[in-house]
């Protein structure tokens, strides 16, 4: 890690709020932790209706590009959430998070993620792809954040 | 809850949770399998739901959204309740001492006599077929209870690492 880097997290870590946190009763973890399970429920759930619409299995009858919008506001909603709660878990104790792999390998495929999802839900929405596009583009998104899901849960194992 | 002891250590003890415990992979990969298992399917019934309540899909008729997702739900839930009882079987004496346990059973059947009443009472009247956009009362309803008592069951899971007995 870059030492502007470790200054941060040194800073965060010596922080009003990251104190607060790390020293409050054990619920409020818990708390953030059902948090993130409800967004990742959120997250996940819509994002399983865009693919399996997308793949022709449930809706066929229906436009999908109206069922994609309708889910990508949820799963938006899902990522906030998801994220928010992520965000406070971190600031509780930054330094065990930054050099933890697992945590390195959730960030990125979150990046990625989130960046395949603007592209692909943007131009699913507008049903601008052909069909095989779509196929592959849900495909693809739905690996991704199992992945990232798979990465969280290993967080705690590595 | 003191009956459920014996079986409990019977459980942990026999080869299929030692190796579950002490597998390096084992737990996590079942525990993951857990959280993401649950994450599709109780999100779906919760997706359903929303439609209920009017707040997804409200042009789509309801019938029509219970009937092609619910395979998909129920093939999820599945996974999460054989993936559930292989956790239990590793670890069934701390678990099912937990207060935590006891409630998210309550939680899971009331969800289930929910589930049970939207699907043999409620849904059979003829008025639902095809109804489009707000639904009648009793419905939001089921719909209400449904979201509610399924995030209790994710509350109640998650606490039981953390409230280990009753006080």
């Amino acid at each position: 890690m870059s030492r502007t880097g470790t200054e941060l997290l040194n800073v965060l870590q010596a922080s009003r709020l990251s104190h607060a946190i790390a020293k409050s009763n054990h619920l409020l973890i818990a708390s953030l932790q059902i948090v993130h399970v409800l967004g990742i429920t959120l997250l996940l759930a819509s994002l399983c209706l865009i693919t399996l619409r997308l793949w022709g299995l449930v809706l066929a009858e229906r436009s999908a590009a109206q069922v994609v919008r309708e889910a990508s506001a949820l799963l938006w909603l899902g990522v906030v959430v998801a994220i928010g709660s992520g965000a406070f878990m971190f600031i509780g104790s930054p330094r065990h998070y930054a050099y933890n792999p697992a945590f390195e390998v959730k960030m990125t495929l979150i990046a990625l993620a989130i960046v395949a999802e603007l592209l692909f839900l943007r131009a699913a929405a507008a049903g601008r792809l052909p069909r095989i596009a779509l196929k592959l583009g849900a495909g693809l998104s739905l690996s991704l954040w199992l992945a990232v899901g798979v990465a969280g849960r290993a967080i705690g194992f590595v | 809850m003191w009956s459920l002891q014996p079986l409990a250590e019977r459980l942990e003890q026999s080869s299929l949770g030692t190796a579950i415990a002490e597998s390096r992979y084992a737990f996590p990969v079942i525990e993951g399998t857990h959280l993401l298992g649950l994450a599709i399917s109780v999100g779906l019934i919760i997706l359903i739901d929303l439609r209920l309540v009017g707040l997804l899909l409200r042009d789509v008729p309801a019938r029509t959204l219970v009937t092609q997702l619910r395979p998909y739900a129920l093939w999820g839930y599945a996974i999460v309740v054989i993936s559930g009882v292989l956790l239990l079987w590793s670890e069934a004496t701390s678990v099912i001492a937990s207060p935590a346990w006891t409630f998210k059973w309550i939680f899971m059947a009331l969800a289930g006599i929910n589930a049970l009443y939207f699907e043999f009472i409620v849904a059979r009247r003829p008025l639902v077929d095809g109804d489009q956009g707000a639904l009648p009362r009793d419905l939001k309803a089921a719909g209400l209870a449904s979201i509610s008592l399924w995030t209790l069951v994710i509350v109640c899971g998650r606490l039981i690492a953390y409230l280990p007995r009753w006080p």
